[in-house]
This record gives structure tokens, sequence and C-alpha cells, in this order.
């Protein structure tokens, strides 16, 4: 049987793998908006597992608003990527050699 | 005053998360290490196009206007997602949801004619 | 809770999402010409959902406030409070914003759109009594700070400030969010009197984890150690006028958002929290006063001391009282006049060719050249150090007298200590300004408009500004009587 604790454990495991995947990555951009969206399915997970488990709409409600705002989080970090890119004259995506976070 | 033993299961569950999501991402590279041959060369490490040598770098770079109809699309597509529960409760929610989803629409429709006015949806 | 109630009370952010929505076309349709138009319309519009505020906020039949929109939105006397703020800054920089951007002519209409949709989306995060509208608040002024900070597309410091402030900043909102699927999930509720009567029962460790995560994603949004790293960076790459912004007006809406959930849903379990907010409050008053030492750039310095200044909020917060959540309240007012005020300064530093000059270097001598904005300068930066008769000193001081009447004796000391470090580099500027041989660089007048809002922040933290605090005095008393009202 599969509980609420196992959701909650693979949802900890994505949140955890996609905050890794902004701090030890050092090579593409673009791979740290994949783990922005990796941290934001990971509560998406959670609020869907909660709301089945607590009998209770707002969960699922809450979930369509995070789905949502990320894909507008994603296209606003896409657009900055590509000025970024831009004033660099190469779209390229290395190491930004600046970056310090 | 200052009591931390009450965060320790926070740490607890931090470090086990850690070393699970650890374990998945270094786990393949050690197992590649152990069982295969680790032996590179020049040969191996280029890429294999049908025997010729490669005629560019495989991480292509993508025009920048793909970027720009991505973008877009990922906006358009996914605020459409709010038609399809407010759909299936319209006979719950009623007039005020029937309007509440038509500012909404106007509200993308403002946006769409300002992508489209700045030029953001020509191709050239 | 009509549908005409919940719309007067969210009227400010009615106004200015249609103003926002009816500027966008203007911009659009208009271009780049109706730059200047708009930001006047933009000004208007936020000074007429100030005037509603302020009107909401004095009007005797509302004085207990009101819920809108079925509980997730609430109208009191705090959120009010805080929008007037933001609402002021907002306009402070909108006027002083254009100016800059003259030598490079990118100034477009777009820009004080933003700002409106910004001032949207902090309006709500002050007055959200639930996490969904907290979220998208939050959201709403994120997703505008991270296109403003990237706004210069000609300087590749801008473009890289943007992208390190949205990587950083979506990372805290995931934190923030995941804490807040937890606090869901163990409290069966994502409104605040729902889960403070979830949480008066007890602490459980899912709901302690959703309460941690939750602070610590905010305190990345109000750049509390130890979540600060990306502020003097992005301070230092973004365009002068929009890290004016970002110390300012998306500043003090964090910071009353993190009051009110600290104290409204999680107001059963201070003690929960309480330790949390003190070391981050200490570890902000040090590393804001040690990190400025040595900074030779203005707004690298302007960065740590918005550091600096947020730990000694927080101690308003540590008190957790009444009269702590009154005194954070009025630190916020004088901390948005010495801010802006110390922004409007450096931005009307220019070289012969007009360029933005930046370093402590370049105001050498200032005082030679330039007397009025260097006394204008030198006396934000006494207040900002706290010296008594301006009002520096006074925010200061109602906030260590809170916290020595919630019995936090030792943090009120540690907090006296570190002001005294911090002090030292606020002087060295003024000792810059005053004595040392002038470096000749700055040259040129300000604009009118940057004179009125560095005259008037400059009034307002002088000596003169005692003669307000009657007014504050009150007001930041009701609002903090209204954040204990809801508990």
């Amino acid at each position: 049987m599969i509980g609420i604790e196992h959701y909650m454990i693979v949802s900890a495991i994505l949140f955890v793998l996609g905050v890794l995947g902004i701090f030890l990555n050092r090579k593409n951009v673009i791979v740290i908006l994949m783990a922005i969206e990796l941290i934001l399915l990971s509560v998406n997970l959670n609020l869907v597992a909660f709301s089945a488990f607590l009998n209770d709409l707002v969960g699922q409600v809450f979930a369509m608003f995070v789905l949502t705002v990320a894909a507008g989080e994603a296209a606003i970090g896409l657009a900055i990527l590509v000025i970024y890119f831009r004033g660099r004259g190469t779209i390229a995506v290395d190491d930004p050699s600046r970056m310090k976070g | 005053m200052v009591d931390l033993s009450q965060y320790l299961p926070i740490l607890l569950f931090l470090f086990v998360a850690l070393a699970l999501s650890a374990a998945f991402v270094f786990l393949p590279m050690g197992v590649s290490r152990l069982t295969g041959t680790h032996n590179p060369d020049a040969e191996k490490l280029s890429e294999y196009e049908c025997g010729f040598p490669a005629f560019e770098e495989p991480r292509s770079q993508f025009d920048v206007r793909f970027y720009l109809v991505a973008i877009l699309f990922i906006i358009f597509d996914l605020e459409a997602a709010f038609l399809f529960p407010w759909a299936v409760s319209l006979d719950i929610t009623g007039w005020a949801g029937w309007i509440t989803m038509m500012v909404f629409l106007f509200e993308l429709i403002v946006g769409f004619a300002y992508a489209w006015k700045v030029g953001a949806l020509e191709w050239e | 809770m009509s549908y005409a109630s919940s719309f007067y009370f969210t009227l400010p952010e009615v106004i200015l999402s249609l103003s926002g929505l009816a500027l966008l076309m203007v911009a659009a349709f208009a271009g780049k010409a109706s730059a200047r138009i708009v930001t006047i319309l933009s000004v208007a519009a936020l000074f007429g959902a100030g005037i509603f505020t302020a009107h909401l906020l004095s009007d005797p039949a509302f004085a207990l406030g009101g819920d809108a929109f079925s509980g997730v939105y609430r109208m009191d006397a705090f959120g009010s409070y805080a929008k007037i703020l933001i609402y002021l800054a907002t306009i402070g920089i909108l006027m002083v914003t254009q100016r800059y951007f003259d030598s490079t002519g990118e100034y477009r209409p777009e820009y004080p759109v933003l700002m409106i949709f910004g001032a949207v989306g902090m309006g709500m995060m002050v007055s959200a009594v639930d996490l969904m509208t907290l979220y998208l608040g939050l959201e709403l002024s994120s997703l505008s700070s991270y296109v403003l900070a990237s706004y210069a597309r000609s300087d590749g410091r801008s473009a890289e400030a943007g992208l390190k402030y949205f990587v950083l900043g979506a990372l805290a909102s995931g934190i923030l969010l995941y804490g807040m699927s937890l606090v869901y999930g163990f409290t069966g509720a994502t409104d605040y009197l729902s889960i403070l009567a979830a949480m008066s029962d007890g602490l459980s460790g899912g709901m302690l984890f959703g309460l941690v995560f939750v602070l610590a994603g905010l305190a990345f949004k109000i750049s509390a150690v130890p979540f600060h790293m990306w502020t003097p960076d992005v301070y230092e790459g973004a365009p002068t006028p929009v890290t004016a912004f970002f110390a300012t007006a998306p500043k003090v809406a964090a910071i009353a958002l993190l009051m009110r959930v600290a104290l409204d849903p999680f107001g059963a379990q201070v003690d929960a929290w309480r330790q949390i907010v003190i070391f981050s409050a200490l570890a902000s008053i040090v590393v804001g006063a040690l990190g400025a030492i040595g900074q030779a750039n203005l707004k690298r310095l302007l960065a740590y001391s918005s550091i600096n200044n947020v730990g000694f909020i927080l101690i308003g917060l540590a008190a957790g009282t009444q009269a702590g959540a009154g005194a954070m309240l009025v630190y916020l007012a004088f901390y948005v006049a010495m801010t802006l005020g110390s922004f409007v300064a450096v931005l009307m530093l220019r070289d012969g060719e007009g360029r933005q000059v930046e370093t402590l270097a370049d105001i050498a001598g200032l005082s030679r050249s330039h007397k009025g904005l260097a006394l204008c300068l030198a006396v934000m930066m006494f207040s900002l150090a706290g010296i008594p008769p301006l009002m520096g000193f006074w925010g200061k001081f109602v906030v260590f007298r809170a916290a020595v009447d919630a019995d936090l004796i030792l943090l009120a000391a540690v907090g006296i200590a570190a002001s005294v470090i911090g002090a030292f580099y606020y002087l060295k500027i003024v000792k810059v300004m005053y004595f040392d041989e002038p470096a000749g660089v700055v040259a040129g007048k300000g604009d009118a408009a940057s004179w009125v809002v560095l005259a008037l922040t400059t009034l307002f933290v002088s000596p003169l500004g005692f003669l307000l605090t009657i007014w504050l005095g009150n007001w930041t008393n009701r609002a903090a009587a209204a954040l204990f009202f809801a508990a």
C-alpha cells in the first residue's frame, strides 16, 4: 500500500535534487531552469498528494496556480537568458564565468 | 533560551534526502566506472556521424527565434490550463465564475495584443 | 461579504491592474515616444491608489478592516499602511528614473508598466491572508523585478544581475512553496485563521518543517543573513533606479509579509521561530556592518547597508509583541526614506559626459563643488548611522525599546554594539565627501524631480520629521493592532 509518506519522500528527494541541481551545476544555465522546474514539481506532487489524502480540493487548486506561475517564471527565465547571451555575443550555453551564485 | 534540539528532525530529514539524491547522482557514475573499462581516446570521444568526421558542434546553436516562440507557447499554453477545471465546474460557479474567466481571458488577450504589436510573433 | 465590498476593499489593486493593462496597450501602440506620458500616468495611478488606500485607512467604518473574496484577502490598517509606503516609494523612483536612461536612450514605456504590476503584486502580498494569495502576489512582484533587473540591455552587468536574481529568487520561491505545501499538508488548510487554529493545538514535526522552510524562503526575499549573498551583486549590476526600487518597495512588502505570516498563522508558536529570527537579525547586522567596510562601490555599500537595516528591523519581530510590530513599521518608514534618499543622491552623481558615477573615490571632496547634494547625502548617512537628532536614531530606538520590553536585553545590547561598527562606514562616506581632496569627477546639476524627491526625504529624516511622529505613531499603532486583532 502506498501511503502519504511515500509521496512525501519522493517529493523531498525531488526537491533536494532540484536544489543540488542549482548549486552543483556549473555548465549550463538551461539546466538551472530545469532544476527550478523540478523544485516546483516536487511541490506540486506534495500538494496533490496532500489534497487527495485530506480529501480537500484546495491543494489541487494551489497546484494549478503553481503550475501556471511556473510557466510564467520559466518564460521570463528564458527571456533573461536570451538577453544575457545576446550581450555576450553568443547564445551557446556555457559557464557564465562572472556568476558566483 | 536557545533550544536547537527541536530543529534536529529537520536536519536529519535534509540529510536523508541529501544522501538519497546524492546516491541518485553519483551511483550511476560510480557504477559505470567500476563495471566498464574506462579507457577514453580521441576516437571514442568524437561524435559518430555515419563514418565521416563531424561537420559541426553537436550542441548546435539554436536560433534565438525558437526561444521566443517557445516562451510565448509556454505562457499561452499553460494559462489555458485554467479553462479545463473552469469548464467542468461552471454549473457550480455560475455567472460569477463565467465573468471571472472572461476577465482572465481579457487579460490574456491584452498580453497577446501586446506581443503581436511589438512584433514578437513575426518570424523575420 | 458581497462582491461589492470585496471589490471596494481591493480597489487599490483593481485601479492599478486596470491602469497597468491600459498603459501596456498605450505602450504597444504608441511606442517609445509615449514613455514620458506613460510614466506620468503611472505616477497618477499610483497616487490614486494611494489616496484611496489612505481613505480606507482613515474611514472609521472600516477601522477593524474587512475580508474580501471569501477570506483570501484582508483589508486592514496594517496592509493599508504598508501599501502607502510601497506606493510612495514606487512614485519616488518613477520620478527619478527617466534621466538615468537619458544617456543610453533605453527608456521605454514598459518600465513604468512593470513597476505598476510589481506594485499590484506587493499590495497583494501585504494584504494576503491565504497562502495562495500570498504566493501569487509574491510571484507577480518577483517576476516584474526579474525583468526590471535586466532592463538595461546594452549593459552586460544588468543582464547578469537579472539572471542571478532570477535563479536565486526562483530558488527562494521554491523553498517557500515547499514549506507552504508542508504547512498545508499538516494543518489541512491554506488560510491563516485555520492554520493558526491547527497550530494552536501543538506543533507537529511536519508543521515545524513547513514553518522553517517558509521562513527561509522569506528570509531570501528580504535578504536577511544567511540568505543574503545575492544582494550585493544584484544591487551592483542592476540599473541604479531599479536598485533603489529593490531596496525600498519590494523590501517593505516582503518584510510586511513576513510580519503577517510570523504573527498571524504562526502566531501561536512564537517560540518555534523566535530563535531563527534572533539568529538572522544578529547575523544580518554583523554581516551588513562588516561587509560594507572596504567596499569601493557605493551601490554595493548601500546593499550591505540594507542587509544591516533588515537585521535591525528583525529585532522588532524577534520581540513578537504588538510594540515590536509597531516599532518595525516605524523603522520601515524611515528606512524607506533614508534608502530612497541615498539612492537618489547616488543617481545624481554624474560626470561631465552624463555618465553615472558610483565609486567612493569619485565623490571625494564633493562638498566643495556640490554643497547641497553633499549635505543631503551626509544627512542620509548620519541618519543611517543612527546619530541622535536624525530620525534614523528614532527608528533604532523604538526597535531596541521593544526588544528590551520583551526581555531580549542581550539581543538589544549586541545590536547596539554592532550599530556602532556600522556607523564607521557611514561616517567614512561623510569624511570622504567633506575632508578629502576633491576628485572633480562629478559635474552638472541634478534635474528638478530628483531634487524634489531628495529634499522631501531629507526633510523627513531631519529633526523636522519629529513633527510627523504623532501621525506616524498613531498609524503604526493601529496597523500593529490590526495584526494582533486577527490573531
